[in-house]
């Protein structure tokens, strides 16, 4: 990063701002306290300008929310020659009274469908009963739905009842198709007031004919609640039709509002983070140290040499002030994804991307290691890319899953795996390195092995990465080095290594022991311990392995033991389908926290400040660098 | 030694960090699913948190294996 300092004479401010907007590659600080230069209190004007854009751009985003997706989705939107702001504000809010008036119908015939249905579905229940109920004297009908699942309601409400009608009245029930119950309770009109008490205490649902379809009774109401029903998709079809045409009319119009008022608004914002002096203004930022020279270009190219464009030297700022941004080759970017989920790295410490991008999908691999489970996650992590815009979250998972895939293949033939032991038996699938289900020790120790360079090559990127710091960069480089000594001292007791090589190897652990306690403090014998236990942790790679291959073994195994081949190819389908889940989900958390938690730990540094570039707007992806 | 004790020694070396681990995921999930629905950008620790415990049982499959590989199990 170089850090930049744009001077020139006041008056000329939002001119360059606007340059340096379109350039869109300056990340904006505030200029160093100084008594000369202060900091640009907006006008009551600005204040007032950045409300109504506030207010405006919640109209417009509201709007364009309920106008639903654009044909073209996320599409850039052409830069205006002129701003109508005036004139958006009364199209967005007139579109949002429009908008939210259509929203209450929808919603009320919505409602009102329900309703209808519920009704109808009692009605259909009781269809016999209720049709003569214009005929019975002095009686009401009350109409009750009980909840389904409380299977002893019907028989409390019936006890009730009798206790509070004293045994004048009639009940009849029906289950309907939703699960509910449907109650019919008839009782003598003077007894009505009772009735209506105890539904109001007991809370049970009742619901009387709405006079909005004649009142009365239910039965006299139902023609006209279905003729209701038959009209209801028709106005809903119509409110949709309505909208389309709102948004055919409006939505080019509102994504150029939204487009301009969001460029105003980071303009005020970088208003405010300019400094001035009586005559001149200072803009401070950062940028990419390879785009100086063609940003100073730009600058002179479009304000003249009366604009002055100078790189504050690397002594003049610290480490902790500049912006943070990734860099990686086009094969390792994707795997930017991976951090992103992690607080960035501090400025000026190590970027993890490329060995993540050669250690996640190589444990994956390890942990799926089946040639068809591999091929058909390279399948859809193809399908996922053609579908996916470029620069999207979506598009970088898809890129790691096929980098995932291809290990899993790579694996797969290692290990000489096609869903499961199918390519052996079926095949003759031979495995270049060994079989994991039956040879799971030596898997444990390439998992283990693998963890141990792992593990090292953290501690190493520690020593580099704490280089200015020498004495925690020595602590780290000897915890490195009795790392080491205690895997060749263990190797030696087991005669894996020479066993003379053991005595040299304990008595240079003895010697950095002090040394390291010296460098790192009293708790680096704890940490080392740790690292040991972090090796360790590797062996999640055999286990989730050895799992994944079991699982696959028993699925083949189903086809002859089902009695029927039909249901045991089925069932041995069902269970490579689970199987293949579980290694699209278990081996990616497991290859996250391998990553995260003991990798990261030996030598990663949070808390970088996200480069973010002032520039201009466009639609899903914030603030566009150019 | 009795194989049946070996075995039983080996199985009791994973259920036991099994449970363990469940019961530590079962109150860590319940108290990082609360947390997420307040900070949706808490996922990166959810994952940690739910996969930390599961060491536990990792490492107690590793014991079992070592308890089966002495007694000339399966490698």
């Amino acid at each position: 990063m170089a850090k930049i300092r744009v001077m020139g004479p006041r008056d000329r401010l939002p001119e360059v701002l606007d340059v340096i907007q379109d350039a869109g590659v300056l990340h904006l600080a505030a200029p160093a306290a100084d008594s000369a230069v202060t900091s640009v209190v907006p006008a009551d004007r600005e204040n007032r300008e950045r409300r109504n854009i506030r207010r405006l751009l919640d109209d417009v985003e509201w709007d364009l929310g309920h106008l639903g997706p654009g044909p073209g989705g996320h599409a850039v939107v052409p830069e205006t020659a002129a701003a109508e702001p005036v004139e958006w504000a009364r199209t967005a809010a007139r579109l949002r009274r429009r908008l939210e008036r259509m929203d209450a119908q929808l919603a009320h015939l919505d409602e009102e469908r329900s309703l209808i249905l519920k009704y109808r579905s009692f009605f259909d229940a009781f269809r016999s009963l209720l049709e003569a109920e214009p005929r019975w004297p002095h009686t009401t009908a009350y109409h009750v739905l009980l909840r389904s699942g409380d299977q002893d309601a019907l028989p409390r409400l019936r006890q009730a009842l009798g206790h509070v009608l004293d045994g004048a009245f009639e009940m009849y029930d029906r289950p309907l198709e939703s699960g509910e119950t449907a109650v019919l309770v008839i009782v003598p009109a003077d007894h009505a007031a009772n009735l209506e008490r105890l539904f109001a205490e007991s809370r049970v649902e009742e619901i009387p004919v709405p006079a909005a379809y004649g009142g009365g009774t239910l039965a006299n109401a139902i023609p006209e609640m279905l003729a209701r029903l038959k009209l209801i998709p028709r106005e809903r079809d119509a409110l949709g039709r309505e909208r389309e045409g709102l948004a055919r009319a409006h939505r080019a119009e509102l994504e150029r509002a939204r487009a301009w008022l969001n460029d105003r608004r980071a303009h005020l914002d970088a208003l405010a983070l300019s400094g001035v002096t009586s005559h001149a203004f200072v803009i401070e930022g950062w940028l990419p140290a390879d785009g100086r020279a063609a940003f100073e270009k730009r600058i002179h190219t479009a304000c003249g040499r009366e604009v002055v464009v100078s790189e504050e030297s690397r002594e003049e700022w610290t480490s902790e002030d500049a912006p943070v941004v990734l860099s990686n080759p086009r094969l390792f970017r994707p795997f930017e994804a991976v951090l992103r989920l992690m607080p960035l790295p501090k400025y000026g410490t190590l970027d993890p991307t490329p060995f993540v991008a050669v250690f996640f999908p190589a444990f994956f691999g390890l942990m799926v290691g089946d040639v068809g489970y591999g091929l058909i996650l390279g399948l859809l992590a193809l399908l996922v890319r053609t579908r996916t815009r470029p620069g999207t979250l979506l598009r970088s998972v898809a890129e790691i899953a096929g980098a995932c895939a291809l290990f899993a293949v790579i694996a797969g033939v290692l290990f000489g795996e096609l869903f499961g032991d199918l390519g052996s038996r079926w095949l003759g699938l031979k495995p270049v390195l060994f079989r994991r289900e039956e040879a799971i020790l030596p898997f444990l120790i390439l998992a283990i092995s693998l963890g141990a360079v792992h593990i090292l090559l953290g501690l190493i990127l520690g020593v580099v990465s704490s280089r200015a710091h020498p004495r925690q960069a020595l602590g780290r480089g000897l915890s490195a080095a009795m790392l080491i000594g205690v895997i060749v001292a263990l190797l030696a007791v087991l005669e894996v290594l020479p066993r003379g090589l053991l005595t040299p190897t304990v008595i240079g652990l003895l010697v950095a022991f002090p040394l390291l306690i010296l460098a790192e403090g009293i708790t680096a014998p704890i940490e080392l311990l740790s690292a040991l236990g972090n090796i360790l942790s590797y062996a999640r790679v055999m286990a989730l392995g050895v799992a994944s291959v079991m699982l696959a073994v028993v699925a083949n195994q189903m086809v002859g033991a089902m009695g029927s081949v039909a249901v045991g190819v089925t069932f041995a389908l069902l269970f490579h389908l689970v199987n293949f889940a579980i290694a699209l989900f278990s081996p990616t958390i497991h290859a996250l926290r391998l990553h995260y938690v003991e990798f990261f730990g030996k030598f990663y540094s949070a808390g970088g400040v996200r480069y973010a570039p002032f520039g201009r707007w466009v639609a899903g992806a914030g603030r566009r660098a150019a | 030694m009795n194989l049946v004790w070996i075995v039983f020694g080996a199985a009791l070396a994973v259920a036991v960090p099994a449970i363990a681990t469940a019961w530590a995921q079962s109150r860590i999930g319940s108290a990082i699913a609360a947390s997420m629905a307040e900070k949706p950008e808490l996922s990166t620790t959810a994952i940690l948190m739910i996969a930390i415990p599961e060491t536990m049982v990792i490492l107690g499959f590793v014991v079992a294996l070592v308890i089966l590989l002495r007694a000339g199990g399966p490698g």
